[in-house]
């Protein structure tokens, strides 16, 4: 103790005093930050203290390697299972999102239409005709589905009409298909005229809305709906809008070239409209 | 040939026509071109018929027909009589008068694809009642665009044929 009081001793003592006194007013003086030398401190040893406990946390993982490698491939193995059996369901659930979703819509347009009886289907086949555009759906007879029904979908936009039915599925003709028929409406304006398909525009996915009086006002984007005059359809289905319009070559009616308000490619799911009320 | 000869050869034939059917059905039909889908069906028909002859093709003809008319919504029953016909026709014009090239493939293709657009036509201007100058237009770019195809249908059932073809099993 002599020797080392002689030594430097009393420096080293009065060093550290002057050092926690530092500290101490520091870290009083800065509320709640680290004081400095504990901030340089940590800087500095930051990167070794990283690095040992990166060792350590590897040390780890190689013992439990040795030590449990027949426990983690067995866990390994049921955790693919359990993942495959996720995902199984997952995509079920999304199947299930997206129904929900068009069931949803479709109690929009089912409170709008209460006469509307409903029997959902799924498009089976399409036709890969350059001469026809049909659908096949998995819905037939049994289902209480008959020809001359109409298809739409869960927003109430007409997709076509039932042209062919079978026990357990049915054949629809859509609005784009030739032997595609039915009285149409400007609600705008209250033109009616007939909806029609057509070879020339079947092609770029479009229909022709023919036999207009030469006096009806039409313009680009108008919307166009089913009259329902027949009695044989339903009135108020949306078949698409005017595009463009153009006079009939014998110059006494006009016509507009309609963009129908359905993907095609993309639906997966139709609703059949069975029972309708005619309003009188 | 024995009947398991038999069955395997028409096996493989199957097989072969199986890809054809889905590029045909499931994705060409989602893509076309100016509005148009090749129809690959008739061309898998001319293929098996200059290879293995008339007799072999009138039945392939008829069972690729009856797929055509019912896997597909709005299938005909004159697709089943139009595919036998391309069977046996192609057969016999492959085996006396063209080769049984690719050459001989391409004209027969053509040939079957004019007689299947020249029934279409009938049925658009009669039945239909449309205009000349768009069925036309329609028939040309579908019997182009699906002539473009024939390679492929050809370089499947050469694969095919080179396997089970002929009297190789025999």
């Amino acid at each position: 103790m002599k020797n080392f009081m002689r030594e430097n001793g009393w420096l080293l003592l009065v060093i550290s005093v002057l050092l926690s006194l530092f500290i101490t007013i520091g870290s009083a003086l800065m509320g709640g930050n680290v004081n400095p030398i504990a901030a340089v401190v940590g800087a500095v040893t930051a990167p070794i203290r990283g690095g040992v406990a990166a060792m350590v946390s590897w040390s780890d993982t190689v013992k439990n390697y040795v030590l449990h490698y027949d426990e983690m491939s067995t866990d390994l193995s049921e955790l693919e299972k359990e993942v495959a059996t996720l995902e199984n369901e997952l995509r079920q659930a999304e199947d299930a999102i997206r129904e929900n979703e068009q069931l949803r819509i479709l109690l929009g347009l089912q409170a709008k239409r209460q006469d509307f009886v409903f029997e959902s289907a799924r498009i089976s086949s399409r036709s890969n005709s350059n001469w026809e555009s049909m659908l096949t759906l998995s819905k037939g007879s049994r289902h209480g589905v008959a020809a001359g029904d109409c298809v739409v979908t869960e927003t109430g936009a007409l997709v076509g009409i039932v042209e062919q039915v079978s026990q357990s599925f049915s054949i629809v003709s859509t609005v784009k298909n030739t032997s595609f028929e039915m009285g149409g409406i400007i609600p705008r304006t209250d033109s009616a005229g007939i909806l029609e398909g057509d070879f020339a525009l079947m092609s770029d996915g479009k229909l022709k809305f023919n036999y207009l009086s030469e006096s009806t006002q039409m313009v680009t984007g108008d919307e166009v709906i089913t009259s329902g005059l027949s009695d044989l359809y339903p009135s108020g289905l949306v078949v698409g809008r005017v595009e463009s319009v153009f006079a009939d070559p014998s110059g006494m009616t006009q016509y507009a070239v309609i963009a129908p308000e359905v993907a095609f490619d993309e639906l997966i799911e139709v609703f059949i409209i069975k029972e309708f009320d005619i309003v009188e | 040939m024995t009947r398991a000869n038999l069955i395997y050869k028409w096996s493989v034939y199957a097989l072969a026509l199986l890809p054809i059917w889905l590029l045909d059905s499931e994705i060409l039909s989602f893509y076309p071109l100016f509005g148009v889908v090749p129809i690959l069906l008739p061309l898998a028909t001319v293929a098996v018929s200059v290879l293995e002859g008339s007799y072999a093709g009138a039945r392939f003809g008829f069972a690729v027909g009856l797929l055509w008319a019912t896997a597909y919504p709005g299938g005909h029953g004159d697709r089943i009589i139009l595919l036998t016909l391309v069977g046996i026709f192609v057969g016999i014009l492959s085996q006396y008068v063209l080769s049984q090239t690719f050459l001989g493939y391409f004209l027969c293709s053509l040939g079957a694809l004019f007689a299947r657009a020249l029934l279409q036509i009938v049925i658009a201007l009669f039945v239909r009642i449309s205009s000349p100058y768009i069925v036309l237009e329609l028939v040309c770019i579908e019997l182009i665009w699906t002539m473009c195809w024939t390679p492929l249908v050809y370089l499947v059932f050469r694969m095919a044929y080179r396997r089970v073809g002929g009297t190789k099993l025999a």
